[in-house]
Protein backbone atom coordinates (compact mmCIF):
# COMPACT_ATOMS: atom_id res chain seq x y z
CA UNK A 1 0.00 0.00 0.00
CA UNK A 2 1.46 3.63 -0.90
CA UNK A 3 1.75 6.63 1.33
CA UNK A 4 -1.27 8.05 -1.03
CA UNK A 5 -3.35 4.46 -0.91
CA UNK A 6 -2.98 4.98 3.39
CA UNK A 7 -4.31 8.37 3.00
CA UNK A 8 -6.98 7.99 1.03
CA UNK A 9 -8.43 5.01 3.25
CA UNK A 10 -7.58 6.85 6.38
CA UNK A 11 -9.37 9.79 4.65
CA UNK A 12 -12.40 7.51 4.21
CA UNK A 13 -12.49 6.10 7.48
CA UNK A 14 -12.31 9.40 8.96
CA UNK A 15 -15.22 10.18 6.69
CA UNK A 16 -17.17 7.70 7.70
CA UNK A 17 -16.65 9.00 11.42
CA UNK A 18 -13.24 6.76 12.90
CA UNK A 19 -11.93 8.79 15.01
CA UNK A 20 -8.92 7.09 15.10
CA UNK A 21 -8.48 7.37 11.38
CA UNK A 22 -8.65 11.31 11.80
CA UNK A 23 -6.15 10.81 14.54
CA UNK A 24 -3.56 8.91 12.28
CA UNK A 25 -4.23 11.37 9.16
CA UNK A 26 -3.13 14.46 11.53
CA UNK A 27 0.00 12.64 13.19
CA UNK A 28 1.16 12.08 9.18
CA UNK A 29 1.28 15.59 8.76
CA UNK A 30 2.01 17.38 11.66
CA UNK A 31 5.41 17.67 12.19
CA UNK A 32 5.35 18.87 8.31
CA UNK A 33 2.75 21.29 8.46
CA UNK A 34 4.55 22.39 11.92
CA UNK A 35 7.75 22.76 10.31
CA UNK A 36 6.47 24.65 7.56
CA UNK A 37 4.27 27.20 9.49
CA UNK A 38 7.86 27.71 11.47
CA UNK A 39 9.58 28.58 8.05
CA UNK A 40 6.88 30.64 6.96
CA UNK A 41 5.42 32.36 10.02
CA UNK A 42 8.88 32.37 12.20
CA UNK A 43 7.17 31.27 15.99
CA UNK A 44 6.15 28.54 17.19
CA UNK A 45 3.01 30.50 18.30
CA UNK A 46 2.13 31.00 15.07
CA UNK A 47 3.40 27.99 13.69
CA UNK A 48 0.55 26.10 15.48
CA UNK A 49 -1.91 28.39 14.89
CA UNK A 50 -1.22 27.89 11.35
CA UNK A 51 -1.39 24.32 11.88
CA UNK A 52 -4.71 24.10 13.28
CA UNK A 53 -6.15 26.50 10.69
CA UNK A 54 -4.79 24.07 8.50
CA UNK A 55 -6.28 20.57 10.10
CA UNK A 56 -9.65 22.83 10.60
CA UNK A 57 -9.43 23.61 7.02
CA UNK A 58 -8.88 19.89 6.33
CA UNK A 59 -11.48 18.39 8.65
CA UNK A 60 -13.91 21.31 6.97
CA UNK A 61 -13.27 20.24 3.45
CA UNK A 62 -12.90 16.50 4.11
CA UNK A 63 -15.57 15.61 1.83
CA UNK A 64 -14.40 17.65 -1.32
CA UNK A 65 -11.09 15.87 -1.33
CA UNK A 66 -11.88 14.05 -4.50
CA UNK A 67 -8.14 12.27 -5.01
CA UNK A 68 -7.49 13.33 -8.56
CA UNK A 69 -4.49 15.37 -6.52
CA UNK A 70 -2.52 13.75 -3.57
CA UNK A 71 -3.61 14.72 -0.48
CA UNK A 72 -0.09 16.13 0.22
CA UNK A 73 -0.65 18.61 -2.71
CA UNK A 74 -4.00 19.20 -0.93
CA UNK A 75 -3.07 20.01 2.29
CA UNK A 76 -0.44 22.44 1.52
CA UNK A 77 -2.75 24.43 -1.27
CA UNK A 78 -4.57 24.79 2.35
CA UNK A 79 -1.65 26.18 4.10
CA UNK A 80 -0.53 27.80 1.44
CA UNK A 81 -4.12 29.99 1.30
CA UNK A 82 -3.93 29.70 5.00
CA UNK A 83 -0.82 31.34 5.45
CA UNK A 84 -1.60 33.96 2.94
CA UNK A 85 -4.83 35.08 5.24
CA UNK A 86 -2.98 34.91 8.38
CA UNK A 87 -0.21 37.11 7.58
CA UNK A 88 -2.70 39.59 6.19
CA UNK A 89 -4.13 39.45 9.15
CA UNK A 90 -0.93 40.40 11.47
CA UNK A 91 -0.26 42.86 8.85
CA UNK A 92 -3.74 44.61 10.17
CA UNK A 93 -2.65 43.86 13.96
CA UNK A 94 0.76 45.73 13.30
CA UNK A 95 1.62 49.10 12.22
CA UNK A 96 3.36 48.42 9.22
CA UNK A 97 1.51 49.56 6.85
CA UNK A 98 4.14 48.80 3.88
CA UNK A 99 2.14 46.11 0.41
CA UNK A 100 4.12 43.77 -0.21
CA UNK A 101 5.20 45.14 -4.04
CA UNK A 102 6.56 48.25 -2.17
CA UNK A 103 8.52 45.35 0.28
CA UNK A 104 9.82 43.38 -3.29
CA UNK A 105 10.52 47.22 -4.79
CA UNK A 106 13.04 47.95 -2.26
CA UNK A 107 14.08 44.14 -1.59
CA UNK A 108 17.89 44.78 -1.93
CA UNK A 109 17.44 47.66 0.84
CA UNK A 110 18.26 45.81 3.59
CA UNK A 111 18.08 47.27 7.42
CA UNK A 112 19.54 45.18 10.09
CA UNK A 113 16.78 44.74 12.24
CA UNK A 114 14.11 45.36 10.12
CA UNK A 115 12.47 42.17 10.13
CA UNK A 116 8.17 41.56 10.66
CA UNK A 117 9.62 38.77 13.14
CA UNK A 118 10.86 39.38 16.36
CA UNK A 119 14.23 37.17 17.65
CA UNK A 120 12.12 36.87 20.65
CA UNK A 121 9.27 34.72 19.32
CA UNK A 122 11.79 32.52 17.96
CA UNK A 123 11.89 29.33 20.20
CA UNK A 124 13.36 27.25 17.90
CA UNK A 125 16.31 25.54 19.77
CA UNK A 126 18.40 24.98 16.98
CA UNK A 127 20.57 27.87 15.95
CA UNK A 128 20.80 26.55 12.49
CA UNK A 129 16.76 26.45 12.71
CA UNK A 130 17.19 30.10 13.97
CA UNK A 131 19.09 31.51 11.22
CA UNK A 132 17.33 29.88 8.50
CA UNK A 133 13.94 31.40 10.25
CA UNK A 134 16.14 34.70 10.26
CA UNK A 135 16.88 34.51 6.45
CA UNK A 136 13.41 33.73 5.45
CA UNK A 137 11.75 36.25 7.50
CA UNK A 138 13.79 39.06 5.61
CA UNK A 139 11.49 38.25 2.17
CA UNK A 140 8.05 39.01 1.31
CA UNK A 141 5.70 36.12 2.26
CA UNK A 142 5.57 35.64 -1.80
CA UNK A 143 8.91 35.14 -2.11
CA UNK A 144 9.13 32.96 1.30
CA UNK A 145 6.58 30.54 -0.08
CA UNK A 146 8.27 29.88 -3.21
CA UNK A 147 11.42 28.95 -1.78
CA UNK A 148 9.79 26.85 0.93
CA UNK A 149 7.78 24.88 -1.54
CA UNK A 150 10.32 24.30 -3.80
CA UNK A 151 13.34 24.27 -1.49
CA UNK A 152 11.10 21.92 1.54
CA UNK A 153 8.05 20.68 -0.86
CA UNK A 154 9.81 19.78 -3.83
CA UNK A 155 7.20 21.16 -5.92
CA UNK A 156 7.61 22.04 -9.50
CA UNK A 157 7.58 25.60 -10.22
CA UNK A 158 3.99 24.88 -12.26
CA UNK A 159 2.84 23.50 -9.26
CA UNK A 160 3.62 26.42 -7.66
CA UNK A 161 2.80 28.90 -10.65
CA UNK A 162 -0.68 26.97 -10.16
CA UNK A 163 -0.99 27.99 -6.04
CA UNK A 164 0.00 31.56 -6.40
CA UNK A 165 -2.00 31.94 -10.02
CA UNK A 166 1.01 33.19 -12.06
CA UNK A 167 3.13 31.97 -14.99
CA UNK A 168 5.95 29.20 -14.66
CA UNK A 169 8.15 32.18 -15.94
CA UNK A 170 7.18 34.32 -13.15
CA UNK A 171 7.57 31.60 -10.47
CA UNK A 172 11.09 30.78 -11.25
CA UNK A 173 11.52 34.80 -11.14
CA UNK A 174 10.41 34.83 -7.83
CA UNK A 175 12.61 31.84 -6.65
CA UNK A 176 16.00 33.34 -8.03
CA UNK A 177 14.97 36.45 -6.87
CA UNK A 178 14.23 35.12 -3.68
CA UNK A 179 18.00 33.56 -3.40
CA UNK A 180 19.53 36.43 -4.44
CA UNK A 181 17.76 38.52 -1.64
CA UNK A 182 19.09 35.04 0.65
CA UNK A 183 22.36 35.02 -0.55
CA UNK A 184 22.60 38.70 0.84
CA UNK A 185 20.77 38.13 3.99
CA UNK A 186 22.82 34.99 4.75
CA UNK A 187 26.04 36.91 4.47
CA UNK A 188 25.01 39.55 6.40
CA UNK A 189 23.73 36.72 8.98
CA UNK A 190 27.57 35.34 9.12
CA UNK A 191 28.86 38.67 9.06
CA UNK A 192 27.60 38.64 12.74
CA UNK A 193 29.42 38.13 15.47
CA UNK B 1 32.71 41.80 -14.98
CA UNK B 2 29.12 41.55 -15.00
CA UNK B 3 27.50 39.00 -17.23
CA UNK B 4 23.89 40.25 -18.74
CA UNK B 5 22.87 36.80 -19.33
CA UNK B 6 23.16 35.88 -15.47
CA UNK B 7 19.71 36.30 -14.71
CA UNK B 8 18.46 33.95 -17.35
CA UNK B 9 21.29 31.41 -17.11
CA UNK B 10 20.68 30.96 -13.46
CA UNK B 11 17.05 30.93 -13.32
CA UNK B 12 16.61 28.35 -15.56
CA UNK B 13 19.70 26.52 -13.74
CA UNK B 14 16.99 25.69 -11.19
CA UNK B 15 14.50 24.90 -13.52
CA UNK B 16 12.51 21.71 -13.10
CA UNK B 17 13.06 19.68 -16.56
CA UNK B 18 15.34 21.27 -18.50
CA UNK B 19 15.41 19.96 -21.88
CA UNK B 20 19.18 18.90 -22.60
CA UNK B 21 19.68 21.55 -25.55
CA UNK B 22 18.92 24.25 -22.80
CA UNK B 23 21.04 22.38 -19.92
CA UNK B 24 24.27 22.06 -22.59
CA UNK B 25 23.82 25.83 -23.17
CA UNK B 26 23.72 26.73 -19.68
CA UNK B 27 26.36 24.75 -18.77
CA UNK B 28 28.94 25.64 -21.26
CA UNK B 29 28.10 29.23 -20.70
CA UNK B 30 28.73 28.66 -16.60
CA UNK B 31 32.14 27.23 -17.97
CA UNK B 32 33.16 30.25 -19.71
CA UNK B 33 31.80 32.91 -17.38
CA UNK B 34 33.06 33.66 -14.17
CA UNK B 35 30.87 36.04 -12.72
CA UNK B 36 27.74 33.48 -13.84
CA UNK B 37 29.97 29.96 -12.20
CA UNK B 38 30.61 32.61 -8.97
CA UNK B 39 27.05 33.64 -8.72
CA UNK B 40 25.69 30.35 -9.13
CA UNK B 41 28.16 29.19 -6.28
CA UNK B 42 27.20 31.94 -3.69
CA UNK B 43 23.58 30.73 -4.61
CA UNK B 44 23.98 27.27 -3.91
CA UNK B 45 25.77 27.90 -0.63
CA UNK B 46 22.60 29.78 0.47
CA UNK B 47 20.31 26.83 -0.38
CA UNK B 48 22.71 24.89 1.85
CA UNK B 49 22.37 26.73 4.23
CA UNK B 50 18.57 26.93 3.92
CA UNK B 51 18.69 22.84 3.98
CA UNK B 52 20.27 22.51 7.04
CA UNK B 53 17.20 23.00 8.76
CA UNK B 54 16.29 20.48 11.70
CA UNK B 55 12.66 19.10 11.63
CA UNK B 56 11.15 20.36 15.11
CA UNK B 57 9.00 18.06 17.13
CA UNK B 58 5.03 19.80 17.05
CA UNK B 59 4.10 20.70 20.52
CA UNK B 60 1.50 18.46 22.00
CA UNK B 61 -2.66 19.81 20.76
CA UNK B 62 -5.65 17.81 20.97
CA UNK B 63 -5.51 16.99 16.95
CA UNK B 64 -9.25 18.21 16.36
CA UNK B 65 -10.09 15.30 18.19
CA UNK B 66 -12.66 16.74 20.29
CA UNK B 67 -14.67 18.63 17.58
CA UNK B 68 -14.13 15.56 15.61
CA UNK B 69 -15.85 13.54 18.61
CA UNK B 70 -18.28 15.99 19.06
CA UNK B 71 -19.18 16.16 15.29
CA UNK B 72 -19.36 11.91 14.78
CA UNK B 73 -21.38 11.50 18.20
CA UNK B 74 -24.83 11.87 16.75
CA UNK B 75 -25.29 9.11 14.09
CA UNK B 76 -23.81 6.50 17.12
CA UNK B 77 -26.13 7.77 19.94
CA UNK B 78 -29.27 7.40 16.68
CA UNK B 79 -27.57 3.76 16.23
CA UNK B 80 -27.99 2.41 19.81
CA UNK B 81 -31.68 4.12 20.15
CA UNK B 82 -32.67 1.67 17.43
CA UNK B 83 -30.51 -1.16 19.31
CA UNK B 84 -33.04 -0.61 22.35
CA UNK B 85 -35.98 0.02 20.25
CA UNK B 86 -35.45 -3.83 19.37
CA UNK B 87 -36.40 -4.59 22.60
CA UNK B 88 -39.81 -3.84 22.38
CA UNK B 89 -42.15 -6.06 21.58
CA UNK B 90 -40.55 -8.47 23.76
CA UNK B 91 -41.34 -5.90 26.58
CA UNK B 92 -45.10 -6.07 24.96
CA UNK B 93 -45.07 -9.70 24.79
CA UNK B 94 -44.02 -10.23 28.33
CA UNK B 95 -46.41 -6.95 29.28
CA UNK B 96 -49.03 -9.44 27.40
CA UNK B 97 -48.45 -12.41 29.09
CA UNK B 98 -48.75 -10.94 32.93
CA UNK B 99 -52.03 -9.37 32.13
CA UNK B 100 -52.92 -12.68 30.95
CA UNK B 101 -51.75 -14.58 34.29
CA UNK B 102 -53.31 -11.61 36.63
CA UNK B 103 -56.26 -11.89 34.39
CA UNK B 104 -56.88 -8.34 34.35
CA UNK B 105 -59.86 -6.63 32.92
CA UNK B 106 -60.27 -3.32 31.25
CA UNK B 107 -64.04 -2.22 30.86
CA UNK B 108 -64.98 0.61 29.27
CA UNK B 109 -68.29 2.20 30.11
CA UNK B 110 -70.20 5.60 29.78
CA UNK B 111 -68.74 6.48 33.28
CA UNK B 112 -65.43 5.61 32.33
CA UNK B 113 -62.89 3.51 32.38
CA UNK B 114 -62.50 0.02 35.26
CA UNK B 115 -59.36 -2.24 35.69
CA UNK B 116 -59.64 -5.52 38.03
CA UNK B 117 -58.00 -8.53 38.58
CA UNK B 118 -58.70 -11.85 39.40
CA UNK B 119 -61.15 -13.50 37.48
CA UNK B 120 -65.03 -11.52 37.61
CA UNK B 121 -67.17 -14.48 37.24
CA UNK B 122 -67.50 -14.51 41.48
CA UNK B 123 -70.74 -13.46 42.73
CA UNK B 124 -71.88 -10.01 42.00
CA UNK B 125 -71.33 -8.24 45.41
CA UNK B 126 -67.34 -8.84 44.67
CA UNK B 127 -68.04 -7.12 41.98
CA UNK B 128 -69.48 -4.37 42.83
CA UNK B 129 -67.30 -3.83 45.95
CA UNK B 130 -64.68 -3.70 43.12
CA UNK B 131 -66.25 -1.24 41.08
CA UNK B 132 -66.37 1.31 44.02
CA UNK B 133 -63.32 0.79 45.06
CA UNK B 134 -61.34 0.68 41.91
CA UNK B 135 -63.48 3.11 39.80
CA UNK B 136 -61.89 6.44 40.74
CA UNK B 137 -58.66 5.26 41.02
CA UNK B 138 -58.30 3.71 38.10
CA UNK B 139 -60.13 6.41 35.68
CA UNK B 140 -57.01 8.51 37.47
CA UNK B 141 -54.62 5.69 36.30
CA UNK B 142 -55.98 6.19 32.70
CA UNK B 143 -55.82 9.59 32.48
CA UNK B 144 -52.19 9.31 33.55
CA UNK B 145 -52.15 6.53 31.55
CA UNK B 146 -53.55 8.95 28.44
CA UNK B 147 -51.27 11.89 29.21
CA UNK B 148 -48.28 9.64 29.05
CA UNK B 149 -49.48 7.90 25.67
CA UNK B 150 -50.20 11.58 24.50
CA UNK B 151 -46.32 12.58 25.14
CA UNK B 152 -45.55 9.60 23.22
CA UNK B 153 -47.36 10.49 20.38
CA UNK B 154 -45.77 14.11 20.57
CA UNK B 155 -42.05 12.29 20.19
CA UNK B 156 -43.33 9.49 17.92
CA UNK B 157 -42.34 6.79 19.67
CA UNK B 158 -45.20 5.34 18.56
CA UNK B 159 -44.75 5.51 15.01
CA UNK B 160 -40.93 4.34 15.66
CA UNK B 161 -42.56 1.24 17.75
CA UNK B 162 -44.77 0.44 14.97
CA UNK B 163 -42.17 0.65 12.54
CA UNK B 164 -39.63 -1.73 14.95
CA UNK B 165 -43.23 -3.93 15.27
CA UNK B 166 -42.92 -4.14 11.26
CA UNK B 167 -39.83 -4.90 10.93
CA UNK B 168 -39.61 -7.69 13.50
CA UNK B 169 -39.79 -11.61 13.02
CA UNK B 170 -43.57 -12.78 11.85
CA UNK B 171 -43.32 -14.84 14.50
CA UNK B 172 -43.65 -11.79 16.90
CA UNK B 173 -46.64 -10.62 15.09
CA UNK B 174 -48.26 -14.00 15.21
CA UNK B 175 -48.09 -14.31 18.89
CA UNK B 176 -49.28 -10.88 19.39
CA UNK B 177 -52.30 -11.84 17.41
CA UNK B 178 -52.67 -15.15 19.05
CA UNK B 179 -52.94 -13.71 22.11
CA UNK B 180 -54.93 -10.49 21.28
CA UNK B 181 -57.27 -12.92 20.24
CA UNK B 182 -57.45 -15.00 23.39
CA UNK B 183 -57.37 -11.80 25.54
CA UNK B 184 -60.34 -10.40 23.46
CA UNK B 185 -62.26 -13.42 23.88
CA UNK B 186 -61.83 -13.33 27.23
CA UNK B 187 -62.81 -9.56 27.88
CA UNK B 188 -65.94 -9.93 25.73
CA UNK B 189 -66.58 -13.03 28.74
CA UNK B 190 -65.98 -11.11 31.41
CA UNK B 191 -67.44 -8.03 30.03
CA UNK B 192 -70.59 -10.61 29.87
CA UNK B 193 -70.28 -11.54 33.00
CA UNK B 194 -70.13 -8.12 34.62
CA UNK B 195 -73.14 -7.12 32.76
CA UNK B 196 -75.31 -9.63 34.73
CA UNK B 197 -73.21 -8.68 37.96
CA UNK B 198 -74.75 -4.76 37.29
CA UNK B 199 -78.66 -6.46 36.66
CA UNK B 200 -78.35 -7.93 39.85
CA UNK B 201 -76.93 -5.38 41.67
CA UNK B 202 -79.98 -2.75 40.10
CA UNK B 203 -82.52 -5.57 41.02
CA UNK B 204 -81.25 -6.14 44.92
CA UNK B 205 -81.12 -2.24 45.46
CA UNK B 206 -84.56 -1.55 43.27
CA UNK B 207 -86.13 -1.04 46.66
CA UNK B 208 -83.75 1.49 47.96
CA UNK B 209 -84.28 3.38 44.92
CA UNK B 210 -87.39 3.01 45.13
CA UNK B 211 -87.18 4.57 48.71
CA UNK B 212 -85.48 7.36 47.23
CA UNK B 213 -87.98 7.80 45.23
CA UNK B 214 -90.40 8.62 47.31
CA UNK B 215 -88.09 10.98 49.40
CA UNK B 216 -87.68 12.77 46.83
CA UNK B 217 -90.93 13.07 45.84
CA UNK B 218 -91.91 14.23 49.28
CA UNK B 219 -88.89 16.44 49.30
CA UNK B 220 -90.87 18.00 46.19
CA UNK B 221 -93.70 18.46 47.52
CA UNK B 222 -93.06 19.95 50.61
CA UNK B 223 -90.60 22.42 49.25
CA UNK B 224 -93.60 24.54 47.56
CA UNK B 225 -95.29 25.09 51.20
CA UNK B 226 -92.13 26.22 52.65
ZN1 LIG C 1 27.40 34.89 -17.59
Amino acid sequence: MSLTDEDEALIAAALNGSPLAWEKLVRRYESKIYNHGLRLMGSSSDAMDLMQEVFLGVYRNLHHFRGDAKFSSWIFRIAHNKAIDMNRRKRLMTTQTRTSDQEELDFLDLIPGETNIEPDNMVSEQQQNKRVISMLSKLPLEQRLVVELKMFQSQTFEEIANLQDISVNTAKTRFYTALKKLKVVSEKVHALP
Amino acid sequence: MPCPKTQHILQEYFADDLESLAKEKIESHLLVCEHCSNELESLLLTQNTLTQWKNERTPHWNRGMELFRREHQAPISGFSLWHRLQWAPTVTCFAMMLVLLLNVNFISSQEGFSVSFGSTSDDSSVIAERLVAFQEEQRLAMDALAERVEDRQVSNNIELLQTVLDQNQQTTAENLNRIYVFFEQQRLRDLEDMRIGYQDLVDNDYETIRSLQQLAQFVSYQSPER
